[in-house]
């Protein structure tokens, strides 16, 4: 068995009181001393920071890079951009799944175009080499360098509606940075991740600072020298602390995406095929869905596919869950067995009113008790609204099939509102 | 997670394999989790607590907590019947981890009191901790 790894951050979260667990085989937070719930609340209402250096980063430069990703990745990368579906350019960034040739899920990805031939693309933990060596099996004739850059980039991010403004203080010109650094965006970099900009903070560090996350939150992802990470961190914990930033960990990451109807790859996506899911816009459709706007690897066979399974998200009406583990289903409310629990977590920035979902985002007064939400994966097709049961064999919880779960999130929300 | 030095044992109560604590008031018992269960467990979102005036079998699951990171199962020390539930968990049930000893859990009638002996002293918990 391979011995499990460290980010460089590990001896500051075992300081600092970490409850530390595997993840992807690192060595990870799940929350610190102030717990999960504080740290979930935190990115809601002011702002929280995550080590994130377990991700891997795989730089694809050359010539070819553009074609050989437009070949691999799901999203078509010449018609992605905002309402008119425009190419994408330098400085933004996309969301997309790679696939086999059968349609299933080797992994996500966020896909940074830096320059016109040089690209970085952003997968989990430990997936690094795979999807360098996808790439480079996929290469053919085309001029293209793949390096997977598996623990020498440093990356953490900032999530929440004050991450600009902790940010702001310790940037080196943080009005020119922030300036039309819309949602997937990106700007600066460092050694071979470089835009056409830069963007360093007070100290002199270089950054490729990209206003994504995995939190449905405003806020951004840092990717900085590996040799840099620590002191960087403590530079934004100390920025922050005035805001009560937090330190977060895979805990309130969990509760936070499942909440923002997010997938964990190899978890909610994986080996099936990548359909009837909440995450079509990875996908190429043409815009009578009849087909897709370009060919990529898995296309085909997600075009004769007759999967007939349905991945759904669903919220609960008070904070109990089932764990998704082999002996947990879902059933109908006659005990008809409908299938499998992908995800089931509590999402504790939000509760119910008069049946209706409700977010402290939205409502400072209100008192959150949490809901539990997550992904099922179901035999038949199910419309919001409906209840299913979740199931351990033992215990029996009633949910809702929804078709969004936390309100009033932040992450698309203009720059201009979350500086002042 | 907290190291054995940082873990609060309280002296006079018996402890289980399974890291409750039980004390004795009276003819009755109150049952609580260990302050190295709540630690472990992380923030408790949920309390799903038995009716009073059930009964359970010594090793019986008499309720659950739901935690940030999972669902744990509560199980009887000792055999008994339910004689109070502390109401107080069910709007704020992270009193447990604020103070799992204040904050109990049941209060139950025990079938056989003697069982109470073959629980563990803090010393010996504190023994079964360190591994």
């Amino acid at each position: 068995m391979a011995t499990s790894k460290e980010t460089v951050l590990h001896s500051w979260h075992v300081a600092n009181g970490a409850n530390m667990a595997l993840f992807g085989n690192y060595d990870m937070p799940l929350w610190y001393k102030t717990g999960a719930k504080a740290e979930h609340l935190a990115v809601i209402q002011g702002a929280g920071i995550f080590d994130t250096s377990h991700m891997a980063a795989v730089s694809v430069q050359g010539k070819g890079a553009r074609t050989l990703l437009q070949r691999c990745l799901s999203k078509n990368i010449d018609c992605c951009l905002g309402q008119g579906k425009s190419p994408l350019v330098d400085g933004r960034c996309v969301y997309g799944v790679y696939l086999k040739t059968d349609g299933t899920v080797i992994d996500d990805a966020i896909v940074y175009q830096l320059q016109a031939e040089s690209f970085m693309v952003v997968v989990n933990a430990g997936m690094g080499g795979e999807i360098a060596g996808h790439l480079v099996e996929n290469g053919g004739e085309r001029t293209v360098t793949v390096v997977d850059l598996t623990d020498r980039v440093g990356k953490m991010d900032i999530q929440g509606p004050d991450s600009a403004r902790i940010l702001g203080k310790i940037l080196k010109n943080p009005a020119a940075v922030f300036e039309r650094l819309v949602y997937f965006s990106c700007k600066g970099g460092f050694a071979d991740l470089q835009t056409s900009a830069s963007v360093e903070l007070v100290d002199g560090t270089p950054l490729l600072l990209s206003r994504t996350g995995y939190t449905g939150e405003f806020g951004f992802e840092l990717f900085v020298p590996i040799d840099r990470l620590v002191s960087v961190w403590t530079m934004v914990l100390e920025a922050g602390r005035e805001k009560g930033v937090l330190a977060c960990g895979l805990a309130a990451r969990d509760s936070l995406r499942a909440g923002a109807v997010l997938p964990l790859s190899h978890q909610d996506i994986g080996p099936w095929p990548f359909l009837n899911n909440p995450w079509p816009f990875a996908l190429p459709f043409n815009d009578g869905h009849s087909g897709f706007s370009k060919d990529f690897i898995g296309a085909q066979a997600l075009l004769q596919s007759n999967w007939d399974k349905y991945t759904l998200p669903f919220a609960g009406f008070d904070p109990r869950k089932i764990g998704a583990g082999s002996d947990s289903f879902v059933t109908s409310e006659t005990g008809e067995r409908l299938g499998s629990i992908l995800t089931c977590t509590t999402d504790m920035a939000i509760g119910r009113v008069d049946g209706e979902i409700v977010s402290v985002a939205g409502n400072k007064q209100f008192q959150a008790k949490g809901l539990c939400c997550g992904f099922v994966l179901l035999d038949k097709q199910c419309v919001p609204g409906e209840t299913v049961i979740l199931s351990d064999g033992k215990r029996k919880i009633k949910v809702e099939i929804r078709a969004d779960v936390r309100p009033d999130r932040t992450a698309r929300k203009a720059m201009s509102l979350m500086l002042g | 997670m907290k190291e054995l030095s940082e873990l609060n044992f309280r002296e006079g109560l018996r402890y289980t394999d399974d890291h409750e604590w039980v004390s004795e008031s009276g003819a009755t018992l109150k049952i609580g989790v260990s302050d190295y269960a709540q630690d472990q467990m992380g923030d408790i979102v949920y309390v799903e607590l038995p009716e009073v005036g059930a009964t359970f079998e010594k090793g019986e699951e008499f309720g659950t907590l739901e935690s940030v990171k999972a669902v744990s199962e509560l199980y009887m020390p000792i055999g008994g019947e339910i004689v109070a539930v502390n109401e107080d968990l069910a709007d704020a049930p992270e009193l447990i981890n604020e103070d799992s000893y204040t904050h109990w859990i049941i209060e139950i009638k025990p079938a056989d009191m003697d069982e109470l002996e073959d629980l563990h002293s803090v010393a010996s918990y504190r023994d079964l901790l360190k591994g």
